[in-house]
């Protein structure tokens, strides 16, 4: 259900004529999903559906012990199956990998060891130890089970709290588990904190929890010697990040490397670098020189993948009498596992960079840092900062509580209002197109906030647990920094009029296909289903599709293109039509004289005369009829919304039930609202999850606990609350007035679910800080409380 | 072929359960044998006393099945919570049975109607009561050369009434706990005859004998039965397993409240059932 362009405040609200000036035949339009077509009927193509000649399988032996040294490796029985075309380990791949580094980490940050197979010692239960590629998959498994491994199991630092004094050391080489940290501590806090009406101290914890993709990790490798030719068929949302890699791992050139982009069953920031699995397998197929097949399993993909979202975040908040927020400090500890994906330690500035979000904090101490365990490496993971608003929005609450105030009124006092703007937080950002206060607005009366009080009230009067929970924040979007900061696009008319539109995204399950052609069409002037992406394999450099960039900067490289592709089919239109230049129209995929819409040629017809009747053209403009462009973003588009839900808990079992949920966004223009609506969903759905649901945590042996779907608990459609959508419309100052959406229902949805429960358990005296809140930990708060 | 093949030989129901374990490379055979083209082991028959239900019916067939919902609705009831459809259309009463998941639902239910399992072999055909064929966790007394072939649900005799209930992290999910209880009254409305099952509190389905002894003389609704009391009473002692989903002492705790849940649900029906028997 969707609320549209819609505010409490309209004159406040950039709607009605700006919105409607950007809104285009298409664009704007919820127009249905060109990929549903094939995706729906079971025609997706994914990494696991290639089939080459004389392909390969290739899998992996892992390590089953979270620290130990190795006493013995033998492959010799393995290497002898019937069947089995190699078996390689760190002596026969590790010397050709100085580092992990990705496109994005300078090499001096590049701290993590680059041992692409366990280097003589394991350092996680899941880190790969030999590699075996066979005739078949089948082989592959049962050949691991034949090589013959002796370990000496050492002691494993598995509790990232513990782990920066441990004596033991997760990598040797550096000397210390101590991955980064860093401090910027306000000297004017501790005056404040003294003086100040109530100061508030909690300890916020996140779990341990993975990206997930119904896609596991997937690689098909072709290195052809003789041609000096790469082929890869990747599940990947950076493509071009994937032939970096290659080519820096194989010591070729990235032109040798040739990605084939089919559809991704999803990523959600899992599938933006390459690790060392991905690294072995490319190793492996230039060795072989047939292709490699390596399709991760589930298992894999739960243990040896990557984790996400292991925090801690101590906030201290200042507040006066009342309820404005004079000051916070914050401490931030992160586990980055063994060997975290991309080389990056965990986002540790963007985090506390974010931490102020939606309101005015005048002053921010900080303070952070992140270790390495012997657990599985941390990676990207959908709004991967996302801990602020976690720690900001619970605190929120919980500051409220003790002030005695509404938690809506105490966010009233607090969010910044469009009046403000533009604003710089405490951290140095910038906000200018935002609009949190009439998010918040519309979030509450969406989820219906005053009536809700009124039948709560009656509910706990008879012993029912009803809560509501609210959550602000502000989404950085559309970095404009670094091998992220722009994108490439090439847009071409073909000779029959269509449109082939070239770019370095890797979308999986953004829709790009639709939302690019539906820009594209627009800019160009000619029906969507004449324009169609294409992308992977000879497309323009660009980092790919991810930290919510497409959008923006995707879309304003089509638009760039587009723009100039129309101008030229404009003056060859004119040529043909002797007509001015600046009297012809394109559009539905004709170009005719202003005024006199019987003198038109055809889109096909100006593409013709550009291809293959080069003397029909105007002078100076030159032949053929394509484009490339750069779209540079600005240094970062800001989105923000509000969500909202109520929920209620069966005092009896700890069950929590989501009765409704409320998003309202502001995201700019939208350029397909239902795409919008689908992100958000898709995040929140996340979110949920890790408030309620998911959790991959391991014992005290450094041996993960959930390693199947039955395990790691995911929300299903059952679970998935009632989700209705409102929208904001503040456009930004990029072409087309988008900003970017993918990771914000990710980011808000957690502390939105756990305030709602500890709404619901105040008159128990009950109030959570640590994810997830499940049946168990409710049920044990419940009993505590009892018991007190 | 069991006989031949001894332990090197797995039977193959709805392979819900067994296949995974194949794929994860968790149990290994020589033999599968295939018993989905046994026609002769699917079906449902009244039997005068209950209800004979084919080793090799489906769930959804038996969720689905009129004489089932009449005379063994408790096992109607489980129905639902098993898996998802697609796991039901598959799944199998006898595969359900003779894997004896601790977490599962039909072992509950045969334990709680007193069910009999039709066992057979090269050597011939017995009868199992329920509660001698459970031993523990994936654990049954069957021989290795034996394969369930039928079960029989016993109907209850008027008024009666049933309940299942359970709390799983997710529908669909095993149980984290659950209880299976019947209710039978005598006119007055005074309970005469009571079964609680409990599944994902031991390895094999429990009967709480003692909360049944103290639902007995009780009237069903309305009188001296205290529910919360039964369930108390239902775990008092027990020990349940703890796991990554849920503690020992919340399975304690809240198998209580499933139980007491159940009873009241099951005391309640009876009471209906025997006012539709004025009806008619």
């Amino acid at each position: 259900m969707t609320r549209g362009y819609r505010s409490p405040d309209p004159a406040a609200v950039s709607t009605g004529v700006e919105a409607s000036e950007a809104a285009g035949r298409f664009v704007g339009q919820s127009v249905k999903r060109v990929e549903d077509r094939r995706l729906v009927a079971g025609y997706g193509q994914y990494v696991d559906d290639v089939r080459l000649p004389g392909m390969l399988h290739a899998a992996f032996l892992r390590s089953d012990l979270a620290r130990a040294r190795v006493r013995r490796l033998d492959t010799t029985a393995a290497a002898g199956l019937d069947g089995v075309v190699a078996v390689l380990t760190a002596e026969d791949l590790n010397h050709y990998v100085d580092s992990l580094r990705s496109s994005v980490n300078p090499p001096d940050l590049a701290i993590v060891p680059g041992h692409v197979l366990a280097p003589g010692d394991v350092r996680f239960v899941g880190d790969p130890v030999a590699l075996v590629v066979a005739e078949d998959r089948y082989l592959a498994e049962d050949a691991l089970e034949l090589i013959d491994i002796d370990y000496e199991p050492l002691a494993p630092v598995v509790d990232y709290e513990q782990a920066a004094g441990s004596p033991h050391l997760v990598h040797p080489e550096l000397g210390t588990n101590l991955g980064a940290s860093g401090s910027g501590p306000d000297p004017g806090l501790a005056r404040v904190f003294e003086s100040a009406h109530l100061v508030v101290t909690e300890t916020f914890h996140q779990q341990r929890q993975c990206n997930m993709p119904m896609e596991t990790r997937g690689l098909v490798a072709h290195w052809q010697r003789h041609a000096g030719r790469l082929d890869l068929w990747a599940s990947t949302q950076s493509p071009h990040e994937l032939a970096f890699t290659a080519a820096r791992v194989l010591q070729i050139g990235e032109h040798q490397v040739r990605v084939h982009m089919g559809d991704v069953g999803g990523a959600f920031g899992q599938k933006v670098y390459s690790g060392r699995d991905e690294m072995a397998v490319l190793l492996a197929a230039r060795d072989l020189g047939r292709a490699v097949k390596w399709i991760e399993d589930r298992r894999e993909n739960l243990m040896a993948s990557n984790s996400a979202r292991v925090d801690r975040l101590t906030v201290t908040m200042a507040v006066d009498a009342d309820g404005r927020i004079l000051g916070a400090e914050i401490d931030h500890l992160s586990d980055s596992g063994a060997y975290p994906l991309g080389g990056a330690p965990a986002k540790s500035a963007q985090l506390v960079s974010m931490f102020p979000g939606p309101y005015r904090i005048p002053r921010l101490g900080w303070s952070t840092a992140t270790v390495f365990t012997n657990t599985v490496g941390r990676g990207a993971y959908r709004g991967p900062w996302q801990m602020e608003t976690v720690g900001r929005e619970m605190m929120i609450d919980l500051a409220a509580q003790r002030l005695g105030m509404d938690p809506l009124d105490f966010r009233r006092r607090n969010v910044i209002e469009r009046a403000e703007l533009p604003h710089t937080t405490a951290t140095g950002r910038v906000y200018e197109q935002i609009s949190p206060a009439e998010t918040l607005e519309q979030a509450a009366e969406m989820i219906g906030y005053h009536s809700f009080r009124a039948e709560q009230a009656e509910a706990r009067a008879r012993g029912r647990l009803l809560g509501l929970g609210l959550s602000l924040f502000i989404e950085p979007t559309s970095m404009g920094r670094g091998a992220l900061g722009a994108e490439g696009a090439v847009v071409r008319v073909e000779p029959d009029g269509t449109v082939t539109v070239s770019m370095g995204t890797g979308a999986h399950g953004q829709s790009l296909e639709t939302t690019i052609a539906q820009v594209v069409a627009d800019e160009l002037g000619v029906e969507m289903e004449r324009v169609i992406l294409r992308q992977g394999d000879g497309t323009p450099y660009g980092f790919g599709t991810g930290g919510s960039r497409s959008a923006v900067i995707a879309g304003g490289a089509a638009r760039a293109a587009a723009s100039e592709v129309r101008a030229r089919i404009g003056r060859i239109a004119a040529h043909l039509l002797e007509a001015a230049p600046e009297d012809v129209i394109v559009d539905r995929g004709s170009a005719f004289v202003a005024g006199t819409p019987a003198r038109q040629v055809s889109v096909a017809e100006v593409a013709d005369a550009a291809y293959r009747r080069p003397e029909s053209l105007p002078e100076g403009v030159p032949e053929g009829l394509e484009h490339t462009a750069r779209y540079r973003a600005p240094e970062v588009t800001h989105s923000n919304a509000a969500h909202a839900c109520i929920c209620e808990i069966d005092s009896g079992t700890g069950v929590v039930r989501i009765l409704k949920y409320v998003v309202s966004e502001d995201c700019g223009n939208m350029v397909n609202p239902m795409i919008v609506e689908g992100q958000i969903a898709g995040g929140v759905v996340q979110g949920v999850g890790g408030a309620l649901y998911e959790w991959a945590p391991y014992d005290a042996d450094g041996n993960p606990r959930a390693t199947t779907l039955l395990d790691y608990v995911m929300p299903t459609a059952a679970e998935v609350p009632i989700l209705e959508h409102g929208h904001v419309v503040t456009p930004s100052d990029t072409p087309g007035g988008h900003k970017g959406v993918g990771e914000g229902g990710a980011i808000g949805a957690p502390a939105c679910v756990v305030n709602a429960v500890n709404d619901a358990l105040g008159p128990l005296g009950i109030r959570l800080s640590r994810q997830p809140l499940t049946p168990d930990t409710i049920i044990s708060a419940i009993a505590e409380a009892e018991s007190r | 072929m069991l006989a031949e093949y001894g332990d090197e030989a797995k039977p193959l129901a709805g392979g819900q359960s067994l296949v995974p374990m194949l794929a994860m490379r968790l149990a290994r055979f020589d033999h599968l044998i295939d018993l989905n083209n046994l026609g002769e082991l699917t079906g449902v028959e009244h039997t005068g006393d209950g209800l004979r239900i084919g080793a090799m019916t489906r769930q959804a067939t038996i969720g689905a099945d009129p004489l089932v919902a009449s005379h063994a609705p408790l096992l109607a009831m489980a129905t639902t919570h098993i898996g998802h459809f697609q796991i039901r259309n598959r799944g199998t009463v006898g595969g359900s049975l003779a894997h004896a998941d601790p977490a599962a639902e039909y072992p509950a239910v045969a334990a709680a109607l007193g069910a009999k399992l039709e066992v057979a072999s090269v050597r011939g055909t017995r009868l199992m009561e329920a509660a001698d064929f459970f031993e523990g966790a994936f654990a049954t007394s069957l021989d290795g050369d034996e394969l369930v072939v039928a079960a029989r649900f016993p109907t209850w005799d008027d008024p009666s009434g049933f309940a299942f209930e359970e709390v799983a992290r997710r529908e669909g999910d095993f149980a984290l706990v659950g209880a299976a209880v019947g209710v039978g009254m005598d006119t007055a409305g005074i309970i005469r005859r009571a079964s609680i099952a409990m599944l994902g509190v031991g390895g094999a389905p429990v009967r709480c004998t003692e909360a049944e002894t103290a639902l007995l003389g009780c009237m069903a609704v309305g009188g001296d039965l205290d529910e919360a009391d039964i369930g108390r009473l239902a775990l008092a002692g027990s020990e349940p397993t703890d796991d990554i989903h849920a503690s020992s002492s919340y399975r304690r705790r809240v198998g209580a409240v499933i139980v007491a849940r159940a009873v009241a649900a099951a005391a309640r029906r009876a009471v209906e059932s025997s006012r539709e028997g004025c009806d008619v």
